[in-house]
This record gives C-alpha cells, structure tokens and sequence, in this order.
C-alpha cells in the first residue's frame, strides 16, 4: 500500500508570525512616533538599522506580502499604474505598494508602508537599482546606491571587496549621517552584529539537525523562521526563538520524530532560488505527498551561515566580509561557476538525493546558467536535477501542471538510480 | 552609393562569414564584445580585432539546452550559436557582467562548453557617484589591459591606445556625420540602411569602415532627395544589444512615417561619445563611459530622465512621435519602460510601443498598432 506521507509541525514556529508582525507594525508606525524610515535592497540594512532608522529589507518585504496574501493585490495596482507583467515582481510589488500609497488607492492596510527618508539601494541585482531608481523618479525620494557585484573570478574577489568597503564608508555611511543629522553609530552597528551572530550561531545548530536522518525539520520550517536573521536582526527576540526551535528539534531526534510522518523522507531534496513565499503550502502539497522532502538551499543558507567570523569590534569590515570575505563570500556563491562548489558541498553534507532548481520566470538572481549548473553537479556528484519555473509571489507566473510534471520526472529519475545500484 | 551600400549589405548578411574571413585575411585575433560598451580601443591597440556581439536571425535550438525561454533574444541567441560553434572563429570573448542578470549566464555556458582561448570579464559599474566607482572601473580597465597583453603578448603603450582612440573617434565622427546628413535630408538613406551601416561598425576594423564612410559621405553629399511633405518623422528608441528586424524598420517607413534620428543601440548610441585625446588614454576611457548621455537604463542612472533627452532629439529633429522598441525579456528597459511612458504623456509627446521578439511570428499585430500610431499624428 502507498505510505500516506504527512508533515509533523513545529510547535516553534508558531511564534514567528506574532514576532514579524510587530516587525512591520512598528514600521508602519514609524513617522507617527517621528522616526526616519528606510528601504533597503541587499544586505546594507544594518547601516540604516544602526542609525535607529525603521527599516524594510525588499524581499523580506515581498515574503510578508506573500505571506499575509496581499501580493497580488499589490500586483494587480502595478499594473494597473503602468509596470509591465514581465518586469520582476518584487519591483512591481513596490512600485505598487508606493503607487497606492501615492494615489490613495485601496490595498491591504497590513501591506502599506510609509514612503521612505532614504532608500540605500545595494545593487545585487540590476533590478534593485532600478527600482529605486523609479521610485526617485516618480516621487523624489533619496537613494544612495551601492554597487555590489557577484564574483565570477576568485582572483576579482579583493578588487570588488575594496571597493565595496569604500562605498559603505565613503558614500553609504556619510549620506546617513546627513539624512539623520548625527555621526554614524558605530557602537550600534557592532552590537547590531553581536546580536545577530548569537542569534545565527543558534540557528547553525538548528541546521545540523537537517543532516540527521531522517530529517527533523524542512526547509519551508527555516524558510518561514527566517526574519531574525534577515530584515529582524539586531532585535534580541531572535535568540529565544531559535533557543527554543533548538529545544524542539533536540526532542524529536531524541524521541524519533521526524518532520514527515510516518517514518521520514524517501527523497532529501536540495532547493535552489528564492523561496515561493506567496505559495508555500502550494509547494509543499507537491513535495510531501511523494515523500521528498526539502532541507536545503543556496538562499535561505546565504544569511551569514558563519557566524564565527563576525567581528562586531571591526562591524563594517564584517559586513563587508559576509558578502565577499574569502571563507563566508555570499557573493561569490551567486557565481554560477562557484554555485557549483557550494552547492556540490551541500550535497555531500546533507545526503542530498536530488536537486529543485526554482527558476523565477521575473528575477534571474539565482537561476543563471541552471542547467549547465545541473548537468555539471550530476556528472560529478550524481544526483539528478530538474529546474521547475515559476514565482516568488506572482501567481500567474505559476503553472501547476509543469510542475507537478518535472517533479515527477525527478522522482522517478532518483527511483531508476537507486534501483541500479 | 550603391557599391558601398551592397559591402555594408554583404557584412551584416552573414556576420560569421564576414568575421571569419576577415580572421583570416587580416592574420588577426577576433575577440567578441558584450556589450557594446566594452571599450574596444583597448583590444585595438593589442593589435586584435574586437567584434561586438550579435542576435542571428535563425530560431534557437541547442541554446535552449543551456538557457531558459525568457531570456532576452540576444542571450539565446549569442549562446545558441556559441554552443553551435558558430562563433569557433572568435579567439576570445569578453563580457560585462553587470550589464544585467542574464549576461551572468555567460561566462559558465561559454567556459564550460566552447571556452575560446581567451574569455575575459568585465565588471563595469553604473554611474553612481563619489570616486569609489571611478577608481573601481580604472582598476577593471587596468586589468582588462593587462591580461590583453598577456593574451596577444603586445605590450599596449600610452601611444598605441591613443593611435586606436583616434582612429574609433574618427569612426564616430564619420558616423555622426551621415546621421547629420540624415537629419537634414531624411529618406537619403533607409532606416534598415542605417542600422546596417552602425552594425557594420560593429563587426568591421575601423580602418576598413572609416575608408567605406569616407566614401559613402562623399555619395551622400552629392545626392538630393525629394522632400515628400507628408511623411511623419518619428524617432526609434532602445531595442538594447541587440539589432531589429529590418522589416519592422521597413514597415515603419511603409506605413507614412519617416526616420530623421534615433535612440538606438545599433544605431546613435554606438557612436555618441567620443573619447579625449589628452591625458591618461586609461582614463580617458573611463570618463568616456561615466557620459551619463545617451541615457542607457542599464547604468544607473537617475539624476538624467531618459524621456528628457529622447523628449530633445525628438526637437532637434522636428519630430512628431516616438517608437519604444523594447526587447522581450530585457529588464532594464522594461523596468524604466513605465516612467519612460508617463514622462512622454506629460510632456503630450505620441509616443508607442512595440515588443521585439527574437522569434517574430506575425508581424500584422504590430503593423495595426503602428498604422494607428500613425493616424493619431495625421498621418497617412
Ligand atoms: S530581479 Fe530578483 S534579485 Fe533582483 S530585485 Fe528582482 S527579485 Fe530581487
Ligand atoms: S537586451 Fe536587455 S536583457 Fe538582454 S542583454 Fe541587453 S540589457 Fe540585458
């Protein structure tokens, strides 16, 4: 008989919701109490963070969005105001968000955010210029950018690290201190990072839980307890809450409890790309019915997954080293030719049984050269691939049926392995 | 005319034929440019060829084991017709990476799959301000210099880059002035013409194309052109890295309207600025590609509006509409695309919008929105 394959919840992630929620309140509420706010695109919030400034973070942003079911509102009044549907849909929900706010038009009240004193626009991706850039364009609001280039050569890696730093330093920091009219607060920004690297050493041992076998919890569990890390950091609540989760996922490896019921996963599963924040009970509805059951990825494992090499006496050299110091090196991860390595690693260390690549049909952050990068993983490690297409929170960009086809074609495909072996 | 027109025609019929023919007549190295603003002077005075990188004609076929479908029609193509081998003539390759997201895609599919002897990249910044950006991009261009020498084992002086810059000047000076031409006596020459005359600049030694300008100039300025009142002058915009479909241009022209100018990549922008003499030749590089004008929406450029400066050329032309050629799949086009459009609304400049696709599959769509374009200017 077919094992009917089910997902034991945490009890800790229970808490997320209540703590995000405050998050964005607080936000919202934000020039009511006189506060500055700030907007910000790739990892350069902690600057405005440590200047006491409220800050958004633009895909954390788009995960509430798509988690409180708003996004497609959001979308729709995009449209509505000139973006076209192919453009990246994180850049359309803001365009939107902003639009709304500007011409009074109706949207969820728990999307709406205040416009922004400042919006420090780190470029990963050419489209998190352009978004701001739209945004000083149809409403005057000041932006400082910061070019943040991925690493394709190993050997380019100093150059970009320089002058990255000199951007925080040069350009970056100055510009907050005249938009807040005080001294930058250094002390602020280390214990921001004292914080944070408590926080994210607790989260590592969480992580290790996803190497035991069967696995104690998924990749949507850390997915949805992702804020402490992200756009929440520097707010101690973080370290309770995974205090806690570590707690929960010690007991069921203790008591044998895996996350898929009844006896564990039959295929571990290795994400790629963003998470599908708008969709997450639709994703998993394909996965946990076949029994796979993903547990890692290069995204959700890019927030600062070495914590040991924060240094809050020297915080921005740290933070510039998060993203291109040679050990951690965020940025050269996004590499297609490095994306390899690491994820060629992960595979390893997680028994990885097969690959999802999720290819946002609006944003080629994560996907690029995807089947090259497939091809070459299964010939040197062989676990097999498929890329399925799709989006973060748009839900027309979303095909069930091509889906639920490659998934099942990847399934099979680790089934006719492991019968030859 | 006719005989330089029918050379230009003959380069840009068959690009990989032209270029692989040229290899072999000139003796030389072919290093393929993407885009159009890596500076090609540098590869000149390495005593190389550069070629800038284009869109074929044809359907993809392999490239769509390597790239997904919506990507722009130049990342298809230009990688289905590497990991064809149709590009086996190029000795290197070199890519700006930051150009947008789906240019990353090319250095791993290239490598992995028809790596030249030669694959360089190019991280150029966009146009940010304080002095962090312009070292940086002096330190990229330094570099790029550096492992060009290695390559072609010719040590490039301060003279020789500058000997190179001249001659590119005087491509973009001699190119200016059959724009000029075209400006005052539109309809001397055929939009399609035109965009064949810059591609072929792209793919020509400068020298060579110089020589056939030259000469075209000198037919040009000899021959009159009846003035046919009627026609409606409207100025293409953008169509980024890529050419368009000549007979999109044609019907543009069949349809009343005619072409004095344009914003296009294969087209003003290749040639617009040009580069000082004086000085470090570095440097004068890197102050050539910190020009905030022609406005590119791929340099992050915000203190400039786009529809501004198209807004003047449609001016200084006395034109009446504005065609957005947008490319599918292109980002930074279709990201500005919105305020592109509300500054030509406010500024009650016609303005219309047709998609290019790599893949056309009818053109009468397009031809309606065009002929209703038309209409509403007056036209025929
Ligand atoms: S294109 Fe992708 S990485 Fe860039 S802003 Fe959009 S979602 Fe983010
Ligand atoms: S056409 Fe647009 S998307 Fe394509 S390579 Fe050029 S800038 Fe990028």
């Amino acid at each position: 008989m077919d094992v009917q394959y089910k997902i034991n919840r945490l009890e800790a992630t229970n808490d997320i919701r209540p703590m995000v929620n405050r998050h964005w309140a607080e936000l919202r509420t934000a020039k009511e109490r006189g506060e500055k706010v700030g907007w910000a695109s790739g990892p350069s919030f902690m600057f405005p963070y440590a200047m006491g400034m409220k800050c958004h973070f633009m895909a954390g942003y788009a995960s509430y969005c798509g988690g409180i079911g708003a996004a497609n509102e959001v979308l729709k009044v995009a449209e509505m105001t000139g973006d076209l549907p192919e453009t990246c849909s994180y850049h359309r929900l803001h365009m939107g968000m902003a639009e709304a706010v500007r011409k009074g038009i109706s949207i969820m009240p728990e999307a709406i955010l205040p416009l922004p004193d400042l919006m420090v626009a780190g470029r990963y991706c050419t489209e998190q210029s352009h978004y701001a850039e739209g945004l000083y364009r149809r409403m005057g609001i000041r932006v400082v950018p910061v070019e943040l280039p991925f690493v394709f050569r190993k050997e380019d890696r100093l150059m970009i690290r320089d002058f990255v730093y000199r951007q925080f330093k040069e350009i970056v920091i100055p510009t907050l201190e005249e938009v807040c009219g005080k001294p930058f607060d250094y002390d602020r920004l280390s214990e921001i990072l004292s914080i944070l690297k408590k926080t994210a050493t607790i989260r590592n041992k969480c992580w290790e839980f996803f190497k035991t076998k069967p696995s104690t919890w998924t990749l949507w569990d850390y997915a949805v307890s992702m804020a402490p890390v992200i756009y929440m950091m520097g707010d101690p609540v973080g370290i309770p809450f995974y205090e806690k989760l570590l707690k929960e996922l010690q007991d069921r490896k203790e008591k044998g409890i895996p996350a898929m019921a009844p006896e564990g996963e039959k295929y571990r599963i290795y994400w790629d790309g963003w998470i599908p924040w708008a969709f997450l009970g639709k994703f998993m509805r394909k996965f946990t019915p076949n029994g796979a059951l993903c547990i890692v990825g290069r995204y959700p494992w890019e927030m600062f997954p070495h914590p040991e090499l924060l240094d809050p006496e020297h915080p921005v050299d740290s933070v510039v080293d998060y993203m291109y110091g040679e050990q951690a090196g965020l940025a050269g991860n996004m590499a297609p030719k490095h994306s390899i390595e690491f994820i060629g690693g992960l595979i390893e260390e997680y028994s990885i049984d097969g690959l999802v690549m999720f290819s946002s049909k609006s944003c080629r952050m994560w996907n690029l050269s995807y089947l090259d990068v497939i091809d070459t993983l299964d010939k040197r490690c062989g676990v097999p691939g498929v890329v399925i297409e799709g989006d973060m929170i748009d839900q027309d960009m979303v095909s069930d049926s091509q889906i639920e086809t490659r998934l099942q074609a990847l399934f099979e495909t680790i089934d006719g392995r492991r019968k030859r072996k | 005319m006719e005989k330089v027109l029918s050379k230009i025609t003959e380069v840009t019929s068959d690009p990989y034929a032209y270029v692989a023919e040229l290899k072999e007549r000139k003796g030389k190295k072919i290093i393929g440019c993407f885009p159009m603003h890596i500076p090609e002077e540098i590869i000149h005075a390495a005593d190389m060829i550069p070629v800038v990188i284009w869109r074929s004609n044809e359907s993809v076929t392999w490239g769509h084991a390597h790239v997904p479908p919506y990507d722009c029609g130049i990342t298809r193509s230009f990688v289905d017709d590497a990991v064809r081998g149709k590009l086996n003539f190029m000795d290197g390759m070199v890519f700006h990476v930051r150009q947008c997201l789906q240019v990353g895609e090319f250095p791993l599919i290239i490598e992995r799959n028809v790596k030249p002897a030669y694959m360089e990249i190019l991280y150029l910044p966009p146009i940010y301000q304080g002095d962090p950006i312009k070292s940086y991009l002096l330190k990229g261009l330094e570099s790029f210099k550096a492992s060009l020498e290695d390559f072609s084992g010719k040590k490039i002086s301060d003279d020789n880059l500058k000997k190179s810059i001249e001659i590119y000047n005087e491509n973009s000076s001699l190119l200016q002035k059959v724009y000029e031409i075209r400006r005052d006596r539109p309809g001397i020459l055929k939009a399609k013409e035109v965009m064949q005359i810059v591609w072929s600049s792209m793919l020509m030694p400068k020298e060579d194309h110089n020589e056939l300008l030259k000469e075209l100039l000198r037919e040009m300025e000899k021959k009159t052109v009846e003035t046919k009142k009627e026609r409606i002058k409207v100025i293409p915009v953008g169509c980024l890295c890529q050419t368009l479909q000549f007979d999109i241009l044609d019907m543009i022209e069949d349809l009343g309207m005619i072409i004095p100018d344009d914003d296009l990549y294969v087209g003003s922008r290749y040639f617009a600025n040009k580069v000082r003499l004086n000085g470090n030749p570095i440097e004068a590089l890197a102050d050539r590609y910190l020009i905030k004008t022609p406005l590119c929406p791929t340099k992050g450029v915000w203190d400039v509006h786009w529809g501004d400066e198209v807004i003047k050329k449609l001016r200084n032309n006395d034109a009446k509409g504005i065609i957005s050629i947008r490319v599918k799949y292109c980002p930074p086009h279709t990201c500005y695309y919105p305020d592109f459009k509300s500054k030509m609304i406010e500024e009650g400049v016609p303005e219309v919008m047709i998609d290019m696709e790599h893949e056309v599959i009818s053109l009468e769509g397009m031809k309606t929105r065009l002929q209703s374009f038309a209409e509403t200017m007056g036209g025929v």
